[in-house]
């Protein structure tokens, strides 16, 4: 277990340092919200019925961008190696680093989050359900991440390559995450079926990413 | 904590997410993620929906009321057996708009519980057969109405 | 390098695809024919659609094929994967553009029959993002193919991501009776049976069989395509080493 922690802790902290990735998604997050507020103009009416998937597309292209860096960097110092050589359970080292990639990109998003949402006129009935979307979801977008990423391991500048492979499978949390900041802001019957199937998500993430993780990783090494 | 119980405990966690990913899909299946509601679904809420919604159901027979004014606006009524509602639209309506026949209208309701649709879509079911077959069906009273 | 199953496999498919492509061929044009005929001529128009439920001929078959072709690439990827057959790599890669053309014509005849029909080309609802999300899954999975120059590394990470994907295919199935879907329930395969038509479901099955005789016939072509590309960059890649070492000049040192 404690393995496991020290890989989460240093990553996290590499992320945070200067050059690291973290605030680059948070940064990236902000300005999607800026210039789409800034297409849409005046019209707050319109805004705040859009707000909710506005930030939930805008944290999930933040993500995005962010992917091609959760192996990057132990590959390119040799320390990928000696990681899948010496794990004697590399699904658990997959899961530790997509939780470090949440820790350091997924939990700053929904921190800036409520920031963001008085920018987008988010209405007041929607900052609980647009949190707790987030907060069910973007553990799931982190898995899904670490494993598309494992895939492209071994490519230069994969982030499009990344993209195209993980778009499908961002699909269903985008839909019942929005989904569910959309119901839960209108006090709809949705919102409490579409956070389960959130969660059912991501936790079948948890499941099978991993795994997919590891075997993408031994194919990409040997 | 050895290698036996290691394993064990993983073996434990994996069912536990399993169970519970399984658990929470089928709870919300049971639920509605609806791409629509029936009437009765509307009824049923507490506060109704301020934004626009979707509304499926049949149109009730002898319900469809052309505006003497404008041939393009229309009223009907949509219901699910249990309960209904008065939807008007202006607009085409799709071929296979008809009385008995199942639709999905989108738009948002007036303070009168009227719906103001803004899109009618109709719904076809999954029975096939030649019209002649249909109408000896109904003839020899062995139609089975597919609404549902 | 090459191990002795990998040369005397593909050798073995040659002769069969050799053998058995004419008859695809043969098939998928009479059925394609026949099909079409009472599809378009021979068949009743429909009690509620009337004659637009004729779309139903090209439509159904094409999302039917859309997902056989997305579990046969999943099954060919896991054999591919478990036993490192190469052949199997190579079933999984060309049955992708297949897949995704049948995907493609699904969405497409289904947006011109929606029209008519529902009265909207498109709508979000379960059956059809699901579907275009099955299209984007066969277009992830090409991706990744051309994007990885070893063709070993290739097919495995691949197989991964079609393994990943297949979760999509009972979401697919299962949408219109999980969710209130504007697109109609099951109407062939279902318990109780078909609640099509007999002499609707004529054309519609020389439709399938016509159809799967063109994808037999196109996978068979396709993988012997990929073969022989496979054995000719072989033989360029041992016909360089050879002329390299054989010419050791200057220039070519320095090309290289």
């Amino acid at each position: 277990m404690s393995a496991l922690a020290a890989i989460i802790w240093r990553d996290v902290r590499l992320a945070f340092r200067a050059g690291g990735g973290a605030l680059q998604a948070v940064a990236f997050f902000a300005l999607v919200v800026v210039l789409f507020s800034l297409a849409v103009g005046p019209d707050i009416a319109l805004m705040r019925k859009i707000a909710g998937p506005v930030l939930w597309t805008a944290a999930l292209l933040a993500t995005l961008i962010s992917l091609d860096q959760i192996w990057r960097a132990d590959r390119e110092d040799g320390s990928l190696d000696i990681i899948v050589e010496t794990s004697d359970a590399l699904p658990l080292t997959a899961a530790a680093k997509a939780a470090a990639h949440w820790f350091s990109t997924g939990l700053p998003l929904i921190i800036a989050t409520p920031i963001l949402g008085v920018i987008l006129n988010l209405p007041a009935s929607a900052y609980v359900p647009v949190l707790m979307s987030l907060a069910i979801g973007t553990p799931g977008l982190s898995l899904i991440g670490a494993f598309a990423s494992a895939l492209a391991v071994s490519l230069p500048r994969a982030n499009l390559l990344i993209s195209i492979i993980v778009a499908p499978l961002y699909a269903p949390i985008l839909i019942f995450g929005a989904g569910a900041s959309i119901a839960g802001a209108a006090g709809a019957a949705q919102y409490a079926p579409n956070l389960m199937l959130l969660g059912a998500a991501t936790l079948f993430a948890a499941l099978f990413s991993p795994i997919a993780s590891a075997a993408a990783l031994r194919s990409n090494l040997d | 904590m050895n290698k036996k119980q290691k394993r064990m405990g993983m073996i434990v966690t994996v069912l536990a997410i399993a169970g519970l990913a399984v658990a929470l899909t089928l709870t919300a299946l049971s639920q509605s993620v609806a791409y629509f509601y029936t009437p009765s679904e509307l009824q049923a809420l507490a506060a109704p929906p301020a934004s626009t919604i979707r509304l499926g159901g049949l149109v009730e027979d002898g319900s469809v009321n052309y505006s003497e004014a404008n041939s393009a606006s229309v009223s009907f009524t949509v219901t699910d057996g249990g309960a209904s509602t008065i939807v008007s639209y202006e607009g085409i309506l799709p071929d296979l708009f008809r009385e008995g026949q199942g639709v999905v209208v989108q738009g948002s309701l007036d303070a009168d519980g009227l719906l103001v649709a803004d899109t009618v879509l109709a719904k076809h079911d999954e029975n096939y057969m030649p019209k002649e077959l249909a109408d000896a069906l109904k003839e020899q009273g062995r139609w089975q109405d597919g609404s549902d | 390098m090459a191990s002795i199953s990998e040369l005397a496999n593909p050798q073995r498919f040659e002769g069969l695809a050799q053998a058995v492509s004419p008859y695809a061929v043969g098939v998928a044009f009479i059925t394609l024919v026949a099909g079409l005929y009472y599809a378009l001529f021979n068949s009743p128009a429909d009690y509620q659609q009337g004659e637009s439920v004729r779309i139903m001929y090209v439509h159904v078959p094409a999302a039917w094929m859309a997902m056989f072709c997305y579990s046969s690439m999943a099954i060919a990827s896991a054999v591919g994967f478990i036993w490192k057959h190469p052949l199997a790599d190579v079933a999984a890669k060309e049955t992708a553009p297949i897949g995704a053309g049948f995907t493609f014509l699904a969405l497409f005849t289904g947006a011109f029959w929606g029209k008519p029909m529902w009265g909207a080309w498109w709508v979000w609802d379960a059956r059809l993002t699901s579907v275009l999300i099955l299209l984007f899954l066969y277009l992830g999975y090409m991706a990744l193919w051309q994007a990885i120059p070893d063709k070993i590394r290739a097919a495995r990470l691949a197989a991964i991501l079609a393994i990943v994907g297949f979760v999509n295919v009972p979401i697919i199935k299962f949408s219109v009776d999980w969710w209130n879907s504007l697109h109609q329930p099951a109407s062939i395969l279902r318990a109780d049976g078909p609640t099509i038509d007999g002499s609707m479901l004529t054309p519609l099955f020389l439709m399938i069989a016509a159809y799967m005789a063109l994808f037999t016939a196109m996978l068979l072509q396709s993988m012997r395509n990929e073969l022989v590309a496979r054995r000719v960059a072989r033989l360029d890649m041992a016909a360089d080493a050879a002329t390299s070492t054989l010419v050791e000049t200057p220039s070519a040192a320095s090309q290289s």
